[in-house]
């Protein structure tokens, strides 16, 4: 794949929830191949960016193309890895169950997990170096671990656009540094890689690229050029705590 | 050997014994299953309100049409899916938040219920239609049972893997394009549809207990939810045996009966489940 084409393209989107602005007026590009951190502070749309890269969010303007399609129509490659906190770790599943479930979308409603589907399931987990923990419970992992997994799962699903809702959170600094190895090596690969990120520091090491929001566009391209003192400032000036409070009302009809 | 005989044989010599541990059977099969995603959903409150909210309905068949199956069936039915839907809609249009339109609106209904009884002809026996008799259960409640839990099992065994994906990562299912509201909506249905036709063993009030206690007691044992599922079905039909030749030998309300044996099973697991119990976190210093 070449890295000079685009794979996420976004004219001029803007995103609201009812009277509330949470997307303005973005366009940007992302390029086939590349690492990128969506950064910004509460508020600044970093998950509305996600979820609409991913198709659910109604947009009040614009449009975005995942390769030359619209996101509903480019499901079998976007890979979505969700929140830690998002996941109940006491449900009576093992490693190799979630695993699984990556390639649940690609086998009929009537047919079993096929050869192919099996070899891809442990060909994630040996990528990630969790085949040996494929039996355990997932609460019975270190938290390094269970990132793995749902890391695992999304490389299972065999997409080449990797969306990570902050995967850096909760995380100790051993296991935040395995993480940002795991993703230069993605990119290394080839994978495209989009995370809504809440460190800059974190940012800096792992990403090559950065998109800064405050609802507007603030810079995107790459991470040095982004962060720069002036943009930073730009980006996290406002107090927004209003904005992310009544943000977070509005998404309160998700389950769980 | 004839102790054991009058134990555990005869009671079944009598047909309506057979109707009734056949139907108990039936709705343990069913239950068992949909219990499972209710206690993994954090949906078991939920499930017990709606038990609740059935019983204007069914009240209101039983005034209106007498007490056919069939009546009492879509009364239950109709009351359940618009609690549901009530409380739903209430949630996303005013402030109120989920769990309040739900208390609120099963309360109402339960005490609108309760007030249709009390205008029920006296023949009904108000203990009977709350706590379950296991001696009513009529050819038509059978057929009602067999029905229900077929389609139960049915969409478990087609649709497994969707209802997997909902309950433990209902936004990674939306992800890969799986109708979320789809899978819920037909669970609340399951669900009511199940509660309706457990009513006459179990009883509106405790009919929840058939489904809830073997699910949340094979949490306590299990780490896959395919072994969850096959447990707690297991539980369901034990529980519903023992309960019921409980019920026969001493008397007792058979909605009852079954689900304090369920409770019984459900307080050891909780104690002594090797992994999650209650004695293996304190005897290992806190939870973790």
């Amino acid at each position: 794949m070449s890295s000079d084409q685009n794979i996420v393209l976004f004219r001029s989107v803007t995103v609201r929830y009812g009277r509330l602005t949470a997307l303005r007026d973005i366009s940007l590009e992302i390029p086939c191949g590349s690492s990128t951190a969506i950064l910004g502070g509460n508020g600044a749309g970093k998950s509305t960016l996600l979820r609409a890269v991913l198709g659910w969010q109604s947009l009040a303007g614009g449009e975005i193309r995942i390769g030359d399609a619209h996101p509903r129509h480019a499901r079998p490659r976007l890979s979505y890895v969700p929140q830690r906190h998002a996941v109940d770790w006491d449900f009576p599943i093992t490693v190799r169950g979630v695993v699984e479930q990556g390639r649940y979308p690609h086998v009929g409603v009537f047919a079993r997990l096929g050869l192919d589907d099996r070899r891809m399931v442990d060909g994630a987990l040996e990528e990630l170096g969790i085949a040996d923990l494929a039996d355990r419970q997932i609460r019975r992992l270190s938290g390094g671990q269970q990132q793995r997994v749902f890391l695992a799962r999304a490389v299972a699903h065999g997409g080449d656009i990797f969306l990570l809702d902050e995967p850096f959170a909760g995380l100790d600094l051993f296991a935040a540094e395995e993480l940002g190895h795991i993703l230069r090596e993605w990119e290394e690969q080839g994978r495209t890689v989009l995370a809504a990120v809440h460190d800059l520091d974190i940012a800096r090491r792992s990403f090559t690229r950065g998109v800064l929001l405050d609802t507007t566009l603030v810079a995107s391209g790459p991470i040095g050029e982004v962060l720069t003192a002036a943009n930073i400032d730009r980006a996290y000036r406002h107090g927004r705590c209003v904005h992310a409070e009544a943000l977070r009302g509005a998404q309160a009809g998700e389950p769980r | 050997m004839s102790a054991l005989h009058d134990l555990l044989l005869a009671p079944f010599s009598y047909e309506f014994m057979r109707r009734g541990l056949l139907s108990a059977f039936l709705l343990g099969v069913s239950g068992g299953l949909l219990g499972c995603v209710l206690v993994l959903r954090r949906l078991a409150l939920m499930g017990d309100a709606l038990s609740h909210s059935l019983l204007p309905g069914i009240a209101a068949a039983w005034l209106l049409f007498g007490t056919s199956t069939a009546a009492l069936f879509f009364g239950g039915l109709a009351a359940g899916l618009l609690t549901a839907l009530g409380s739903a809609l209430l949630s996303r249009l005013t402030r109120v938040k989920e769990d309040a339109a739900f208390g609120s609106l099963f309360i109402v209904f339960f005490a609108a219920g309760v007030a249709l009884i009390s205008k029920l002809p006296t023949r009904v026996n108000l203990a009977d239609f709350l706590f379950g008799n296991v001696l009513g259960v009529s050819p038509s409640d059978l057929r009602l049972a067999l029905v229900v839990s077929a389609v139960t099992v049915a969409v478990f065994v087609l649709f497994y893997r969707s209802i997997l994906l909902e309950t433990f990562d209902p936004v990674f299912h939306r992800a890969t394009g799986g109708r979320g509201g789809l899978v819920h909506l037909g669970f609340l249905t399951l669900t009511v549809l199940n509660l309706v036709a457990a009513m006459q063993t179990m009883g509106v009030v405790l009919a929840l207990g058939l489904f809830l206690l073997p699910a949340v007691s094979a949490y306590l044992w299990c780490d896959r939810f395919v072994t969850m599922l096959v447990t707690s079905v297991c539980l369901a039909l034990l529980g519903s045996l023992v309960g019921i030749l409980i019920s026969f030998h001493a008397g007792l309300a058979s909605g009852a009966a079954v689900v304090l044996c369920l409770g019984a099973v459900f307080v050891a697991s909780a104690l002594f489940s090797p992994r999650y119990g209650a004695i293996r976190t304190l005897r290992a210093g806190g939870k973790g």
